[in-house]
Parts: structure tokens; C-alpha cells; sequence
């Protein structure tokens, strides 16, 4: 660490050049993470909502709305339907308005409609599957959240594909600029690492330091990342609150486990935090490697 | 043992080192290389360090030739060796302390014996009182013997020393020729100089270079240019 140190002070600027790049860099990273956890997240949150709702007519039978149902279910590009009769939309009216006297002393369960609510396998089959309920006779209205799923899905895309290409252009402009600091502060040593190779000082010998120093200004840059990611989101939090009430838990589905997202929880952010700590020490270990390369020819 | 067969060194410029030397040192053997500057005398310890390769002939040292293209035990090869550079090549940031014991942490063979063998070296090169003092705060003297301790620590069995009395009085040049005596008989000693009083006094064997030429071998010493 005393050696970490003292090699930082010999070259002030050039350690702070490659902290500020790292730092940029996991900053940039980090919120780049959070806000396409938050969107996926969002879109599968959506897709656990009722996808497209048909109201049919009051005068419909019930067995013309069970074969709509089951030409549905055939399609194959259904995940689940749920029937909800008349009597069942009563239910749920008054449940909803148990607090108005009023409104329940007006309204029966003959002049609520019957509905399905449909799920759909995949949110581009939406369209397809509300245009088809359109033409059925006895429907009076197909309500479906295509704007809102729309947007979400080019949003989530637009942002991985920029995402994508923006972390490359990071990664790649962090090691080139990381690698010419580190070479400007290894020149300063040529010297002596042309002293401790005459020595008989091993490669890894000569290059501990530097990846010491690369590990210690990634690991620091991380951290300062995380911090201020950390107050802006708390900075945020009550706009957050009360942008997404009603939405009681957003998760992130990462295949072997689930990570809960919203409300904010401490998994999500510890593994931010590795995420960073490793793409930080990661960059700061192949710059310094790459640099110390040059002046490493027995 | 240290065997050179027919060794010539060509600059790309063309100018000739070592023209198709012959020698062998023995172990622990203590030698002179003397000669004018521009003799050779750097010319064979650098080859001796692996620092370049020899155009012709070949460098055997304890049976390895290190002239091989095949070679790739350089490091290996400098961990058995301690050198006294002509500039010394002290480091300015390190204290007297660390820069004796650079020369046995670059073996990576030591433990908590560090501390206490760099104060057994600071006390045979006479520097145990300034151990904490910096390079630049030393006399010529001084730094040649922080070099000298660098390169006999760690055990190595061959000491090479460039001019390690150049640009010293005599009575400076004396104490660190002092140093080399306790040596003796203990490691290979190669010293490049071109002083007279010290080598004649001595009487070890030298070799005498002239133009890149072995002109003289005595194994008695003694030597005039």
C-alpha cells in the first residue's frame, strides 16, 4: 500500500488521468445497468399484467365467448386467458367501490359486461391477437396497453443496442487512455525496471507494482462511482416513489436467480457493486499489462 | 566456471569489441580485465549478463552455453550474478536500506530474513549507520558501496564490477577494493578497471585488452599499460 501510495504522488497527474477515465467509465457503466434493469424489469412487470381485455356484449352467450376462448387458446400464441362473467365483474365493481353506497346501489351485474383477459405469449402477438378479437361478433370494446408496451420494447431495445455499442466504445477508450497513461508513468521508471531486469527481477516482479497501482485505481474509481450512484438515487427516491406507486415489486430475472429491483433492495446494489469492481479492476489489469509489456523484453 | 571460445563482438556500425577472445575463469577465481577504454573490458560483462549476444564463438557459464538462441534461462542466469555498474544504477527514491535489498527481493527466495541479512551487508560495505539515508544525500564513495552491497547479496556466485573505483580517490578506491578482498575465494570475481596501483598491489590474475584482443593473460598479476 506504502509503495501504491508514494508511486500515485510521483505522478499526480497521471493517476489522476486514469482514475478519472475509470471513474467516467464505471459511472457511466453502473447507470447504464441500473436503467436497463429497471426497464427489463418494467417490461416483464407489464407482461405479468393483463395483456389485452375484450368486453363483449351483454346480450352475448356465454358458449360463443368460451369458443372465441378456445380458437384463442389453438393459436398457440397464448400464455393464459382468464374468463370473467358477468357476476364476477359485479364482484370485483363492488369490491372496487365498497366505499360508495351510491355507486353500488346503481349498477347491477346485468349491465356489466363479460370479459376475457388475455395473456400473451409474447408482447409482438399482441396486435395480431386484438385485431382478431375485433372481428369476432358480440365484442364491444378490445382495450390492449400496445403504446405503452410498444414504446417499452423499442425503448428496451434502442437502450441494449446503444447500450451495447456505448459499453464497447467505453471499454475500448478506457483501455487505449489507460494504457498511454500508465505508459507515460512506466516511462518515467524505464531505469529502473532496466536495473531490475539486469538484476535478474522476474516479468510478474516488475509488473506487481503497476498492476497493483492499475487494481488500486479501479477498485477506488468503483467505488467512487457506486457512492454517487447511490446518493442520486436516494436523491431520487420520493420522485421514484411516487412515479411507480402501485407497482408493488419490479424484479430482475437473471436465469439462475431473481433479483428484487423495486422497492430498492441491497442484493440489486451489491451487485452493482461487484459488477463495477470487477469491470473496474478488470480494465485498470489489462491497461497496466498491455503497458508493461513494452519494457518487458529479456 | 566461465569459458569464452573464440568470442567476437561486431557493433552494427562494424566496429569490433572482442575480437576471437579466448579464456576460462574458474569458480571463486578473482580477475582483472584491464585495458584502455574502448578495450573490450564492458564488452564482457555485458556479454557475461546476457545484456547481448556475441556475433561469433560461444560464452559457457558452469556448463550452460548463454549464447544459444535456445537459451531462455536469462533470469536465472542474472539471479546468480550481482554487478557493479559503471553508473551505478542506484535508485534515488529508495533509501540505502531498500536499494541493498533490491538485490534480494528481485530473487524472490526471501523471507523474514530479509532485515537481518541487509544489516549483515550494510556492515561489510561499512554503511550501517546510514541506512535510512537517501542517494542523494551520499558521496561517490558512499553509492558505490550501496552498489556493491546490492550486487553481493543474495548469494550470488559471480560478482561483476565496472569501473567500481573510476571516479574515486585513492583512498576511497582502496576501502572498496577492501570490500572485494573479503570476498575472495568465496564467488567468482570479474573486476573491469584501468587501475594500475590497485591491480599491481594486488597481485591476481589479470587480463590484459587491447582493441578488443587479449594481449596479456598473467595469472600472477600485476600489469602495465
Amino acid at each position: 500500500m506504502k509503495e501504491i501510495i508514494s508511486s500515485l504522488k510521483r505522478t499526480p497527474y497521471q493517476s489522476l488521468t486514469a482514475f478519472l477515465v475509470l471513474f467516467l467509465t464505471l459511472f457511466l457503466s453502473l447507470i447504464l445497468f441500473v436503467s436497463l434493469s429497471f426497464l427489463n424489469s418494467g417490461l416483464s412487470y407489464l407482461e405479468t399484467r393483463p395483456q389485452v381485455t375484450v368486453y363483449f356484449q351483454t346480450k352475448i352467450n356465454e358458449s360463443d365467448i368460451f369458443k372465441i376462448r378456445d380458437q384463442l387458446n389453438n393459436s398457440n400464441k397464448i400464455s393464459s386467458i382468464k374468463y370473467i362473467s358477468q357476476k364476477e365483474a359485479f364482484n370485483i365493481y363492488k369490491d372496487m367501490n365498497k366505499d360508495n353506497p351510491l355507486l353500488l346501489e346503481m349498477v347491477t351485474s346485468d349491465i356489466l359486461p363479460s370479459s376475457l383477459e388475455i395473456f400473451a405469449k409474447k408482447p409482438e402477438y399482441l396486435p395480431e391477437i386484438a385485431e382478431y378479437l375485433k372481428k369476432q361478433g358480440g365484442v364491444d370494446e378490445v382495450q390492449f396497453q400496445k403504446d405503452i408496451v410498444d414504446r417499452l420494447l423499442t425503448l428496451t431495445s434502442i437502450l441494449r443496442k446503444t447500450g451495447l455499442i456505448f459499453f464497447a466504445y467505453l471499454i475500448i477508450m478506457s483501455i487505449v487512455v489507460l494504457t498511454t497513461t500508465f505508459l507515460f508513468k512506466i516511462a518515467l521508471k524505464k531505469e529502473e525496471i532496466e536495473l531490475l531486469r539486469l538484476i535478474g527481477a522476474s516479468n510478474s516482479y516488475i509488473r506487481a507494482p503497476y498492476i497493483k497501482e492499475g487494481l488500486f485505481l479501479g477498485a477506488s474509481a468503483s467505488i467512487v462511482s457506486f457512492l454517487i450512484l447511490i446518493s442520486i438515487i436516494l436523491y431520487l427516491n420520493p420522485f421514484l416513489k411516487s412515479y411507480l406507486a402501485g407497482i408493488t415489486n419490479l424484479s430482475l430475472n437473471l436465469y439462475i436467480t431473481e433479483i428484487k429491483i423495486w422497492p430498492f433492495n441491497i442484493e440489486f446494489f451489491a451487485m452493482a457493486f461487484a459488477l463495477s469492481l470487477v469491470f473496474g479492476s478488470t480494465i485498470a489489469l489489462i491497461s497496466s499489462f498491455i503497458a508493461t509489456n513494452k519494457y518487458l523484453k529479456v | 566456471m566461465i569459458k569464452f571460445d573464440a568470442v567476437t563482438k561486431k557493433y552494427p556500425l562494424g566496429n569490433i569489441a572482442l575480437d576471437n577472445i579466448t579464456f576460462e575463469i574458474d569458480d571463486n577465481e578473482f580477475v582483472f580485465l584491464v585495458g584502455p577504454s574502448g578495450a573490450g573490458k564492458t564488452s564482457i560483462i555485458k556479454l557475461i549478463l546476457r545484456e547481448m549476444t556475441p556475433t561469433k564463438g560461444s560464452i559457457i557459464i558452469d556448463d550452460l552455453d548463454i549464447t544459444e538462441k535456445k537459451f531462455d534461462n536469462v533470469i536465472k542466469l542474472r539471479r546468480d550474478i550481482g554487478t557493479i555498474f559503471q553508473d551505478f544504477k542506484i535508485l534515488n527514491d529508495k533509501n540505502v536500506f531498500e536499494n541493498i535489498a533490491l538485490g534480494l527481493k528481485v530473487i524472490e527466495k526471501y523471507d523474514h530474513n530479509l532485515k537481518s541479512k541487509v544489516k549483515e551487508i550494510l556492515k561489510l560495505v561499512g554503511l550501517s549507520d546510514k541506512e535510512k539515508v537517501f542517494p542523494v544525500q551520499l558521496s561517490t564513495g558512499e553509492l558505490q558501496r550501496v552498489a556493491i552491497g546490492r550486487a553481493i547479496i543474495g548469494d550470488r556466485k559471480i560478482i561483476l564490477a565496472d569501473e567500481p573505483t573510476g571516479n574515486l580517490d585513492p583512498k576511497t578506491s582502496w576501502e572498496i577494493i577492501k570490500i572485494f578482498k573479503k570476498l575472495e575465494g568465496k564467488k567468482t570475481i570479474i573486476i573491469a578497471t584501468h587501475n594500475t596501483d590497485i591491480v599491481n598491489s594486488l597481485q591476481k590474475r589479470v587480463i590484459v585488452l587491447k582493441q578488443g584482443k587479449i594481449f596479456k593473460d598473467h595469472r600472477t598479476g600485476g600489469y602495465e599499460l
